[in-house]
């Protein structure tokens, strides 16, 4: 996969293509631009066409709240490589510095868009796009701004990134397997996923579709391992989630879990998932996407938002694929390899990170 | 005693060393029954571990069931020993 790497155990990942990345990065501004600034961007265009937007919408009472994990990995990777390897004959890209810095992706949107509120890039490992949705929308509960563009962009498959996530012994050279006996781990993805999100009142003053009502945000932090996952912090997280919208466990008809499909997070997401929604929680539609998107960290959130909110509109769980067979420590079926209907108005999204911080997201069928 | 067993025994006294060096443990302490979470072993030590391991047997160990499973210094040390033993083989045939 990367031929600079001298040795490379994983052969497993997600990546965008080089074509597409081609695509984003020519109708972008590479110069200055790292290609997970140029995801985004292409990311929260599409968005902003979908919301029916434009350059004219925005201003001083909106805001960006882009979570990312790496920055500008593929950056940073390059031209330690010139510096390093190849004795700094090759000279550093002087724009190593703004390419870099992890909130290029939320700056890049805001001058796009004109977007002149709040910017902010939280980076908080596999919760940060989740947290920046969540931050993104009690910006607007508040009534501090009226939209804003939140999401996470990653763009980590490069050889240092890679390597450096292959010390920590967490991926698999299999496949992954959310939730299934015989999981080995995760495996890494790059992409980008961003949302609009709007006060009720500004979505119906202009008449806009709107997808789904935002209904709730937990957010928790372990403070006990820095990777060790944590039951109680987990299911604090979403009982955060469903008191912040006042909402029941019985009203949540699908979850997408964080789901990494390493033995530690499948393991504690269950127990706590079988804390908060008790006695249901087997009769419960919950799935992980990973194995088909990858795990996008600074973009999971988003990306699994994305996924969840299709599965309230179209009410289909999706499945966890790759599942071979029950874990009896675990004793649960996670939608295993077919998608299955239901029937509720309230889904929730979880994204559980290394630095012990969870975070969890619940949309809402709105109803005019 | 045959050679296999004579590197058996080297590679479990090597794993000693690598918990007790990554792990910051007496080595003194690291007797077959102690049990890992007594010796206040924490994740970022099995990554560290693991890493060790797999620089000095060239053998990717992810941290999958078996490993969890591990409750004593003596779990750990013959699940890795049987790793790189099938890590070597494997070598030896390929």
């Amino acid at each position: 996969m990367f031929p600079t790497l001298k040795r490379q155990v994983i052969l497993e990942a997600a990546p965008i293509s080089g074509a597409d990345y081609q695509i984003a990065l020519s109708t972008t501004n590479p110069r200055f631009q790292d290609r997970v600034s140029a995801i985004a961007q292409i990311a929260a265009g599409e968005a902003i066409d979908q919301a029916g937007l434009g350059v004219a919408d925005f201003g001083e009472r909106c805001a960006v709240s882009i979570g990312a994990g790496f920055g500008g990995a593929q950056t940073m990777d390059e031209n330690y490589h010139r510096l390093l390897a190849e004795g700094g004959s090759r000279k550093i890209d002087p724009m190593c510095v703004p390419k870099i810095m992890t909130n290029a992706p939320a700056s890049w949107i805001a001058m796009k868009w004109g977007i002149k509120g709040p910017s902010y890039c939280i980076s908080t490992a596999c919760s940060s796009a989740s947290q920046s949705i969540g931050l993104g929308a009690m910006l607007v509960a508040s009534g501090t701004v009226d939209r804003c563009i939140a999401g996470g962009a990653e763009a980590l498959l490069v050889p240092g990134v890679f390597a450096s996530w292959e010390a920590m012994h967490v991926m698999t050279n299999d496949k992954c397997r959310p939730f299934s006996r015989n999981r080995t781990g995760m495996v890494l993805g790059d992409g980008a996923a961003m949302f609009v999100l709007e006060s009720l009142e500004s979505a119906l003053a202009r008449g806009s579709k709107i997808l789904a009502e935002f209904a709730g945000y937990g957010t928790t932090n372990d403070a006990g391992d820095l990777l060790r996952p944590d039951r109680d912090g987990a299911a604090r997280s979403m009982r955060m989630a469903l008191d912040h919208g006042r909402l029941e466990p019985t009203q949540i008809g699908y979850v997408n879990a964080h789901g990494t499909g390493t033995i530690a997070n499948d393991l504690n997401e269950t127990l706590a998932l079988r804390d908060v929604f008790g006695d249901r929680f087997a009769e419960m539609l919950i799935s992980s996407t990973k194995p088909i998107h990858g795990h996008a960290l600074g973009a999971g959130g988003a990306l699994e938002l994305l996924i969840t909110l299709k599965a309230l509109e179209e009410q289909i769980a999706p499945p966890t694929i790759n599942f071979i067979d029950v874990d009896p420590k675990l004793g649960f079926e996670p939608v295993p390899n077919v998608a299955r209907p239901f029937d509720a108005d309230v889904v929730l999204s979880n994204s559980f990170a290394f630095g012990g911080v969870n975070a969890s997201l619940a949309l809402k069928r709105y109803e005019a | 005693m045959s050679d296999a067993d004579g590197d058996l025994v080297e590679i479990e006294s090597q794993l000693l060393d690598i918990v007790a060096q990554e792990g910051m443990i007496d080595r003194g302490r690291l007797n077959k029954d102690a049990v890992l979470l007594d010796l206040d072993i924490q994740s970022a030590d099995y990554v560290m571990i693991l890493m060790a391991i797999e620089e000095k047997w060239g053998v990717y160990l992810p941290v999958d069931e078996d490993l969890t499973e591990a409750k004593t210094v003596g779990d750990l040390v013959e699940l890795v020993k049987g790793k790189i033993v099938e890590h070597k083989a494997k070598k030896a045939t390929a």
